[in-house]
């Protein structure tokens, strides 16, 4: 088969936002994928994941800020991380603790590239420890460009739509976190930024998930106060 | 807001600033917000939209004059329907000169102009050398098409507009798009911030938070996200 019929027969017209991460998993041996938009900015939406742990393992790099996803993002390369249990996560090694946690085997982020532009990445992950070898990894790519500019759409539509729906399992652009930094930035009277960090301590202190910080501050029921002043 | 004159002295100023932009520097989409706003102005219609095809072929919204423009034009290329995508398409002019009794072959199109005040349609190929690469369009408050001559003018912009566009290779990358989305994801991060800040100081509920700004931004012809970015730094309160 020709290049472009074979990227033809991958990506099926037209493409709903589930059907994202499904385009990865029919055509390699991974267990789970999720998808999302990513900007220079460090802003960042997700389109979907395919179940409780790939939307896990993508939630926890929203959460710290830091991991493959971030690197895919900056550098526009494959990052591959066959055996995560075997540590060495120099450059995230928070998340490497947490994913440690988690039945992870390893790990594989995509870049979403249009033209010399990476706009997203997508995050792949096996249950046990294994790799992509260069066909598979040529096969990732051709997914990933042939749906770029579907996803760049999706996201913008979803970011321009004030009645939006959001929840744990379809958290897009975790708007419920943004609004908590909003009401923790009156309460502590100061910067966005440190109010977030301050919401990200609590739920490590706590060991709870950031959304969840979020929501209890969102419905009044946790609220942060200026022990400082 | 619009320069004195009439309208001829308008359309020869206009020609000639577009004249300067092929012999110097510009910033393509700067002039692309020109042309839109120009186009606005002088045929009378009260907002408009800039597509352009990227090097996939895909339309790409690179200017528009307003948020309610931009949104419906978002949602035109998300749904895959639309009189610009059929102007698109066939390379010819698409005029509906109203939306609610005759836009029935485009029904989210349709729903989605008429939410935002939007009654009449004039799209227009920016076309060169017989190559369509993107449409300019016009969109009215009221019911009525374009006069025969107002289309020429706005074709007449769009061509030498056209020339300018093919010529700057920036437009020819995907950092246009990359660029939208960022700018997208930013403002929709402050909106959700600034609503939070709201909530907080004035004891109300999201919603309310948002119609807040909203109303604010519009009684004071404010981008939304510049009001959210105020809102945050706690510039202005309610």
């Amino acid at each position: 088969m020709s290049e472009s019929a074979h990227a033809e027969a991958l990506v099926p017209e037209p493409v709903e936002v589930n059907d994202l991460c499904r385009l990865f998993l029919n055509s390699l041996p991974v267990s789970g994928a999720s998808v999302a938009v990513m900007t220079a900015s460090g802003a960042r939406m997700t389109l979907c994941s395919s179940g409780i742990l790939a939307a896990r393992i993508d939630e926890l790099q929203f959460e710290l800020g830091e991991g493959p996803q971030s690197a895919v993002a900056r550098s526009g390369q494959i990052v591959m991380v066959p055996d995560v249990a075997l540590g060495g996560h120099d450059d995230w090694p928070v998340l490497g603790a947490a994913l440690g946690e988690l039945a992870v085997g390893a790990i594989f982020c995509i870049p979403i590239q249009m033209g010399a532009v990476t706009v997203g990445v997508a995050t792949l992950y096996s249950d046990s420890p294994s790799t992509l070898d260069y066909d598979q990894q040529a096969t990732a790519l051709m997914i990933a460009s042939a749906i770029a500019g579907g996803v760049v759409q999706q996201a913008m539509v979803a970011a321009l739509d004030e009645g939006a729906e959001e929840s744990a399992a379809a958290p897009a652009l975790r708007r419920e976190v943004h609004q908590a930094t909003g009401i923790v930035l009156v309460q502590l009277n100061t910067t966005a930024t440190i109010a977030y960090a301050r919401m990200q301590a609590y739920a490590f202190a706590n060991g709870i998930p950031v959304h969840t910080v979020a929501r209890d501050v969102v419905a009044g029921s946790l609220t942060f106060e200026d022990t400082l002043s | 807001m619009m320069t004195t004159g009439t309208r001829e002295s308008r359309l020869s100023a206009a020609f000639i600033k577009l004249a300067d932009t092929l012999v110097t520097e510009f910033d393509v989409v700067d002039l692309l917000h020109w042309l839109v706003e120009q186009c606005t102005d002088i045929l009378d219609t009260q907002a408009g939209g800039l597509l352009l095809a990227d090097l996939t072929g895909q339309l790409q919204l690179v200017a528009s004059t307003s948020e309610e423009a931009e949104l419906v034009e978002i949602f035109q290329l998300a749904a895959g329907e639309g009189p610009c995508l059929d102007c698109f398409r066939t390379g010819t002019p698409v005029t509906v000169g109203n939306i609610e009794a005759d836009g029935g072959s485009w029904p989210t199109f349709s729903a989605e102009a008429l939410k935002f005040g939007f009654r009449s349609i004039h799209a227009t190929p920016l076309r060169l050398r017989g190559q369509i690469i993107g449409t300019m369009n016009l969109f009215s408050d009221h019911i009525g098409a374009l006069v025969p001559e107002d289309i020429a003018v706005a074709q007449a912009l769009a061509d030498v507009s056209t020339i300018g566009i093919l010529q700057e290779r920036h437009i020819r990358s995907a950092n246009v798009a990359g660029e939208q989305l960022q700018r997208a994801l930013d403002s929709r991060i402050l909106i959700e911030q600034a609503k939070g800040v709201l909530a907080a100081t004035m004891k109300t509920t999201m919603n309310d938070a948002f119609a807040i700004m909203r109303t604010h931004a519009r009684d004071r012809n404010l981008p939304l996200r510049q009001v959210a970015d105020d809102v945050i730094a706690r510039r202005i309160s309610f």
